[in-house]
C-alpha cells in the first residue's frame, strides 16, 4: 500500500516536470536553418490551360479548384475542375477571411490564398516555418497544396488544445493565429 | 459388436485430423498444426446401454437384477457417480465399474430385456502439434488458397446486391452460446482472421499508407520493413517509443516476422503523439478527457476527424476500456464516420473491459446510435514488443489495429482503389461481420470481424448507401436490447432508433423524396405510427436517420406484432459522370417489426427524467460517489439504458413499464403516470417546470427524487488541475444540484442539507451502501421518514489528486428494494422524497483492492485505486496484466507487483 502511495507521487512528479510549451508553426530561428522547401508558385495568370483538375475534396457543400475556383459540389466537372460558367462559381474570392488572413470557411480561405498577390506572404512564412512542421511543408510542392495544407486547422488553432481561439475564424493561410477571442 | 474383454488397454491412432487452416505467418507456410486424436480403454469401467430413458434408481436396479443371474456372485461392481446438474434427470446409459468382469458376467448383463449393450469405456486424448510442412514451398500463390474460404462459405450466395438488409430478421441469434468447444488456440491474431489467405493471393498492404497515432516507434525495430516517416507531436524530445505500446499497434498491423501483423508491406508513418505517462490501462485518453467542447458542432477533435475522413482516411479507434459499465464509448470511436471497435477474447465473449452502451450525444432529446461497430480480438493478443520480440496485451487499443491491419490488407485487394473509401469499408466490415449469440448491438455492434467475408464484399462492392442497424425488430432479445425488453403500447413515449446511413457513393449525400412508411396490413402494420428525421446533409459519409415509433389510437387495447418498412432514397453527386450535375442514387429498405400491448395501468408506468440530467462535457459535473476518485466527471449520460441500466432491468422484472422524458417536465401528460423518477439531476428547474409539477402532484402523481450530494466547500475541494488545458476545473454542481431540487420541494415543506454522508444501511433485506448523499434538512410532520443514521462526511473527502490521471470506472448504481416503498408510501397517500442511495456491493477502492470474478482470464480483476487486471492479489502502480500463463508486465515503465 505505500508502493501504490509513492507510485503515484512519482507518478506526480512526472506530470509537474512537463514543461509549459505552446506549439507554434512559427519559431524564431537562424536564417541558416530554413526547412528546404520547394513549392513552385504559379506565376500569376489564371490563364493556364489544364485538363486535369486536384480539388479541395473534403468540403460539405463547395469545392475548391486548383485554379482557385470556388464552386458548389453540384457544378464540378468530370476531370475535377469548377465549371467555370456556373452562375455561382467565383476564382481568388477571400468571402468570410479576416484581415488577418483568417477565414470562417476553408474553401474560401484556400481560394484566397491561391490569389498570385499572397506569394510573398507565404515564402515569408515557409522560410519561418518551425521545425515540427518541416515534414509537412518540404511534402507540399506547389502553391495550391501549400494553401490546402497551410488553411487547414492546427495546433496553433487552438488555446489550451481543446477549444479554437476563434470559433468563427478558424481556417488561416496567413501568418498569424486566429486572434484570440475572450471566453 | 465391440469384443468385450475390454480389460487390456490398447490404444490406437485416429489418422492425421484435418490440419487446422493455420499455417505459420512467414513465407507462405514452414509450419502446420496437426491434430490428432487417440483413444484408450478405461479399466474395468463399462458403459452399459439402455433402450429407453430411466431414472438413477431404476438403471441401478436393472443392472443389479442382472447381474444377480451371473454366475460368479461375488462380483464386485459400483455405478461410477455422475455429478452433473443433469443426473437429476432420466437417462440411456450407465457407466459401471466391474472388477474382474469376465466375458460371461458381460454376457448376463446383455440379457435383461432393457440393457441394449455393454462396451467398455474409452478416454480420448487430443493432441495439438506443430511440424514442418513438407509442401511448404509449393503452394504460395497456388489455388489452394482460394479453395480454403470456400469450404466454410455459408450457402447463401456470395455476391448480393444490396449491404443493408444483410440477413434482415432470420440473422439468426443463436440463443444457446453456452455450448461451445474450447480449445488452443495459437494466439497470431492474423492467422486465426485468416489473413494468410490472402497473404498466399499476394496481398499484403503494399501501396496502403497507415499512420499510428499512439507512443512512437524505435528506429531500427527489426518487425518493420516499411516505416515511411516518425514524427514527434509531444513535449519530450524522442521519436522512440518508450512504452511499448506504439510499437504493439504498429506490430499487428505491419509486422512483418515473429508475431506477424497483417499488412508487413504497407507504409507506416508514426505519429508519436503521447508521451508515456499518457498512457493509462494500455489506453490513450488525455485527449479525450480535456475536450471543452464535446458535442457535435463544436469539439475541434469531431471537426480534425471529419476533416480526415472526408479527404477519405479511414479511421479506425477504439471503443474504449471503461466496460462492463454501459454509456461509456470513447470520442472520436463514437463517430458516425469512424469504424469503432470493441474487444473480445478468444472464446468470443465480449472483453468485460470493453466500453459499451449508446452514444450518449443525442441525449436527452433524441437516443443513442449503435456502437462500437465491430469487434474482434482485444485479449492476449501478441503484437510486437518494444526492442525487440513479441509480448501479449489486452485492450480496446488491441483490438483497434487488429481491424485497422485487416482494413490495410483488404484495401490493398481492391484493384480499383476509388472504390475505398471510409464508407465502403466500414459498409464491408458490417455486412460480413459474424454476430455473437446472446450478446446484444450495444455491446457487440455488427458482430465480430470476418477478414475472408469483408473480402468478398468489398471485392465485389457496387457504390451503394446501407444502414445501420439494417433493420428494426423490436421484438428480437437479445440482440436488439434494451427496445426488445419493454413492448410498445399507446400512449407512451414514441420509441426512438437512431439509425446510422452509410454512403459508399460519396463525401456527401442527401437524402431525396421524403422517406417513406410502408406499413405491411396483413402483419398489422397500420397498427403503429411511424416517423423520421434525418440529416439534411449526409456529411462527411454518413448520416442519421431517427426513427420513432408509437402506436396507433386504434391499437390501445390491442395486442400482437406488427410490422412494416420504411424506404430511403440516398443520392450523391456522380463524380466520373460525364454530365454535369449527374447524381448516384441508392434506395434502402427499412424493415421494421415491434411488439404492441395494451397501454399498462397508470401505476405501473414510471417516467425518468432525463431532461435534467447533465453530463461532461459541456460542464464539470463532479462524480456522484466522492470516493471514486480516479473518475472526477459524471460522463455516462445517467439514462437508463447506460449507468442506470441495471436499475431499469430491475423495475422491468418488476412488472413496471419506464420511459423516458427527454423534455422539460412541462411536456407530458402526467395523468398516464404513476411515477415520476428524478435521479441525481444536475439542471435546473423553469418556474413553469415548477408550477406543473405541483400540480401534477395534487392531480395524483407520485414523485421520487435521489438527490446527492452538494457542499460548496467539497465543491472547491474537488476542483482539479487540468495539465492540457492548464485550467483549474470547478464542479458546476455537486453530485446534483440540489439548491434547484429544493427550489422544486419547498413547497410542500421538504428540503435537502448541504450535509455529506456515507454508510451501510439495511431496508426490506437489502443490505445498502449509502455513498456521499446529503441529508433530509425538512420535513412535514405528517409525513413518514424512514432514517438511519450515517456517518458525517462532512469533513471533505481526502483531496484529490491535483492532477487529471485517468479516468477509471464509474460503477453502476441499482437501486433496489425502491418499488418497495413506493407501495408504503402510495397506500399511505403521501409522498415523500428519498435520497440518493447507493448499492455497494462493490464497496469505493480505497487502498484495498476489490475482486470481481473475470470471465476472460478465468481469475479476477482487481480494482485498485486504478484498474488492474491480475491473478489474484494486487498492488499496482498503474496497469498490471497478469495473465494465466504468467506473462506479467507493467505499463508506464512502473513498478507492478502482483503478491500471489
Amino acid at each position: 500500500l505505500i508502493l501504490f502511495d509513492v507510485l503515484r507521487k512519482v507518478q506526480i512528479y512526472f506530470n509537474e516536470e512537463r514543461t509549459i510549451r505552446d506549439r507554434t508553426l512559427l519559431e524564431v530561428r537562424d536564417p541558416d536553418h530554413r526547412i528546404p522547401w520547394k513549392v513552385r508558385f504559379n506565376l500569376g495568370n489564371s490563364s493556364r490551360q489544364i485538363t486535369q483538375c486536384r480539388n479541395s475534396i473534403q468540403g460539405k457543400t463547395l469545392l475548391t479548384d486548383e485554379l482557385g475556383y470556388v464552386c458548389e459540389r453540384k457544378d464540378l466537372l468530370v476531370n475535377g475542375c469548377c465549371n467555370i460558367n456556373a452562375p455561382s462559381t467565383r476564382q481568388y474570392i477571400c468571402k468570410s477571411c479576416l484581415a488577418n488572413g483568417c477565414c470562417s470557411i476553408y474553401e474560401y480561405c484556400v481560394s484566397c490564398c491561391l490569389q498570385p498577390d499572397k506569394q510573398p506572404l507565404l515564402e515569408r512564412f515557409l522560410n519561418r516555418a518551425a521545425e515540427g512542421f518541416q515534414n509537412l511543408f518540404t511534402a507540399v510542392e506547389d502553391h495550391f497544396e501549400l494553401c490546402l495544407a497551410k488553411c487547414r486547422t492546427s495546433s496553433q488553432s487552438v488555446q489550451h488544445e481543446n477549444t479554437y481561439r476563434n470559433p468563427q475564424a478558424k481556417y488561416c493561410y496567413g501568418e498569424s493565429p486566429p486572434e484570440l477571442l475572450p471566453v | 459388436m465391440e469384443p468385450l474383454e475390454g480389460t487390456k488397454s490398447d490404444s490406437d491412432h485416429a489418422p492425421d485430423q484435418e490440419p487446422l487452416p493455420s499455417n505459420s505467418a512467414s513465407n507462405c507456410s514452414q509450419l502446420t498444426l496437426k491434430l490428432e486424436f487417440s483413444s484408450k480403454v478405461v479399466e474395468h469401467e463399462y458403459i452399459v446401454a439402455f433402450t429407453g430413458y430411466f431414472s438413477a434408481k431404476a438403471r441401478s436396479l436393472y443392472i443389479s437384477s442382472a447381474l444377480r443371474n451371473a454366475a460368479d456372485r461375488a462380483l464386485e461392481w459400483h455405478v461410477v457417480p455422475r455429478e452433473n446438474p443433469a443426473s437429476d434427470f432420466p437417462s440411456d446409459f450407465e457407466l459401471v465399474h466391474i472388477r474382474q468382469a469376465s466375458a460371461r458376467s458381460l454376457l448376463t448383463l446383455e440379457d435383461h430385456p432393457y440393457i441394449k449393450r455393454v462396451t467398455p469405456q474409452r478416454k480420448v486424448f487430443r493432441s495439438l502439434k506443430y511440424i514442418p510442412s513438407p509442401e511448404a514451398a509449393a503452394p504460395c500463390n497456388a489455388t489452394r488458397g482460394t479453395q480454403k474460404w470456400q469450404s466454410w462459405q455459408s450457402s447463401r450466395p456470395f455476391r448480393r446486391t444490396s449491404l443493408s438488409l444483410g440477413a434482415g430478421f432470420w440473422h439468426a441469434t443463436g440463443r444457446h452460446s453456452s455450448r461451445r468447444l474450447l480449445r488452443a488456440i495459437p494466439r497470431h491474431v492474423a492467422q486465426i482472421l485468416q489473413a494468410d489467405v490472402l497473404w498466399q493471393m499476394g496481398h499484403t498492404g503494399s501501396g496502403v499508407k497507415v499512420a499510428v497515432f499512439d507512443t512512437g516507434l524505435s528506429e531500427k525495430h527489426p518487425h518493420f520493413k516499411n516505416v515511411k516517416e516518425r514524427t514527434n507531436w509531444t513535449n519530450e524530445k524522442t521519436l522512440d517509443d518508450g512504452l511499448g505500446h506504439g510499437t504493439f499497434v504498429a506490430g499487428v498491423i505491419a509486422s512483418m516476422r515473429e508475431c506477424q501483423g497483417f499488412a508487413p508491406d504497407s507504409e507506416l508513418h508514426i505519429f508519436r503523439v503521447f508521451t508515456n505517462n499518457q498512457v493509462h490501462d494500455g489506453k490513450i485518453e488525455i485527449k479525450q478527457i480535456t475536450d471543452g467542447n464535446f458535442n457535435e458542432q463544436g469539439s475541434h477533435r469531431v471537426g480534425k476527424v471529419w476533416e480526415l475522413t472526408a479527404n477519405r482516411v479511414i479511421m479506425v479507434s477504439a471503443i474504449g476500456n471503461d466496460g462492463p459499465l454501459y454509456g461509456t464509448l470513447n470520442n472520436p470511436a463514437d463517430q458516425m464516420d469512424v469504424i469503432g471497435v470493441g474487444g473480445i477474447d478468444f472464446e468470443d465473449n465480449i472483453a468485460r473491459f470493453s466500453s459499451r452502451g449508446m452514444t450518449t450525444w443525442e441525449l436527452p432529446g433524441g437516443y443513442g446510435r449503435v456502437k462500437p461497430d465491430i469487434v474482434t480480438y482485444g485479449s492476449g493478443v501478441r503484437g510486437s514488443g518494444m526492442k525487440e520480440g513479441c509480448r501479449s496485451l489486452s485492450g480496446t487499443s488491441v483490438a483497434s489495429p487488429v481491424v485497422a491491419g485487416a482494413v490495410t490488407l483488404l484495401a490493398s485487394t481492391v484493384l480499383n482503389r476509388e472504390l475505398v473509401n471510409p464508407a465502403s469499408m466500414k459498409q464491408a466490415l458490417i455486412a460480413s461481420a459474424r454476430r455473437l449469440p446472446g450478446v446484444n448491438m450495444f455491446e457487440q455492434g455488427h458482430g465480430k470481424l470476418d477478414l475472408i467475408r469483408a473480402y468478398q464484399i468489398l471485392n465485389s462492392y457496387r457504390p451503394q448507401a446501407s444502414l445501420s442497424p439494417s433493420y428494426i425488430d423490436l421484438t428480437e432479445c437479445p440482440y436488439m436490447w434494451p427496445y426488445c425488453s419493454q413492448p410498445i403500447y399507446y400512449g407512451g413515449m414514441p420509441t426512438i432508433v437512431n439509425v446510422t446511413i452509410l454512403n459508399g457513393m460519396g463525401v456527401t449525400g442527401r437524402i431525396i423524396d421524403k422517406p417513406v412508411w410502408q406499413p405491411y396490413l396483413p402483419q398489422n402494420g397500420d397498427h403503429m405510427d411511424v416517423a423520421v428525421s434525418y440529416s439534411p446533409v449526409l456529411w462527411p459519409w454518413a448520416g442519421y436517420l431517427a426513427v420513432s415509433i408509437s402506436v396507433a389510437k386504434k391499437a390501445a387495447s390491442w395486442e400482437g406484432i406488427a410490422q412494416g418498412h420504411v424506404m430511403v432514397t440516398v443520392a450523391s453527386p456522380a463524380e466520373n459522370d460525364s454530365e454535369v450535375g449527374g447524381e448516384l442514387t441508392s434506395t434502402v429498405k427499412l424493415p421494421i417489426k415491434v411488439k404492441i400491448v395494451p397501454t399498462p395501468p397508470r401505476s405501473k408506468r414510471v417516467l425518468w427524467d432525463q431532461y435534467h440530467n447533465l453530463r461532461y462535457p459541456p460542464g464539470y459535473f463532479p462524480r456522484d460517489n466522492l470516493r471514486m476518485k480516479n473518475d472526477p466527471l459524471d460522463w455516462n449520460g445517467d439514462h437508463i439504458h447506460t449507468n442506470f441500466r441495471d436499475m431499469y432491468q430491475h423495475l422491468r422484472s418488476m412488472g413496471y413499464f419506464v420511459e423516458v422524458l427527454g423534455a422539460p417536465i412541462t411536456c407530458f401528460d402526467a395523468s398516464q403516470y404513476g411515477t415520476l423518477l428524478m435521479v441525481d439531476s444536475e439542471e435546473e428547474y423553469f418556474p413553469e417546470e415548477i408550477t406543473k409539477l405541483r400540480r401534477d402532484i395534487d392531480n395524483g402523481l407520485s414523485l421520487i427524487i435521489f438527490s446527492d450530494w452538494y457542499n460548496t466547500s467539497v465543491m472547491r475541494k474537488v476542483k482539479f488541475y487540468d495539465e492540457n488545458t492548464r485550467q483549474w476545473w470547478m464542479p458546476d454542481t455537486g453530485g446534483a444540484n440540489v439548491p434547484a431540487l429544493n427550489d422544486l420541494i419547498s413547497v410542500w415543506g421538504m428540503a435537502f442539507s448541504d450535509g455529506l454522508y456515507e454508510g451501510d444501511f439495511t431496508l426490506a433485506d437489502h443490505d445498502m451502501y449509502y455513498a456521499s448523499g446529503c441529508s433530509i434538512a425538512r420535513f412535514p410532520e405528517d409525513g413518514i421518514v424512514i432514517a438511519k443514521n450515517l456517518k458525517d462526511q462532512g469533513t471533505p473527502p481526502p483531496q484529490n489528486t491535483p492532477h487529471l490521471l485517468k479516468k477509471g470506472r464509474k460503477r453502476e448504481r441499482k437501486k433496489e428494494g425502491r418499488e418497495r416503498r413506493r407501495e408504503k408510501e402510495r397506500k399511505k397517500g403521501g409522498r415523500k422524497e428519498e435520497r440518493k442511495e447507493e448499492e455497494g456491493k462493490d464497496k469505493p477502492p480505497s487502498l484495498s483492492c476489490v475482486f470481481l470474478p473475470c470471465r476472460s482470464f478465468h481469475s479476477f480483476t482487481c480494482v485498485c485505486g486504478l484498474v488492474c487486471v491480475c491473478g489474484l492479489v494486487c498492488v499496482c502502480g498503474l496497469v498490471c496484466v497478469w495473465f494465466s500463463v504468467c506473462v506479467w508486465f507493467s505499463v508506464c515503465g512502473l513498478v507492478c507487483v502482483c503478491v500471489v
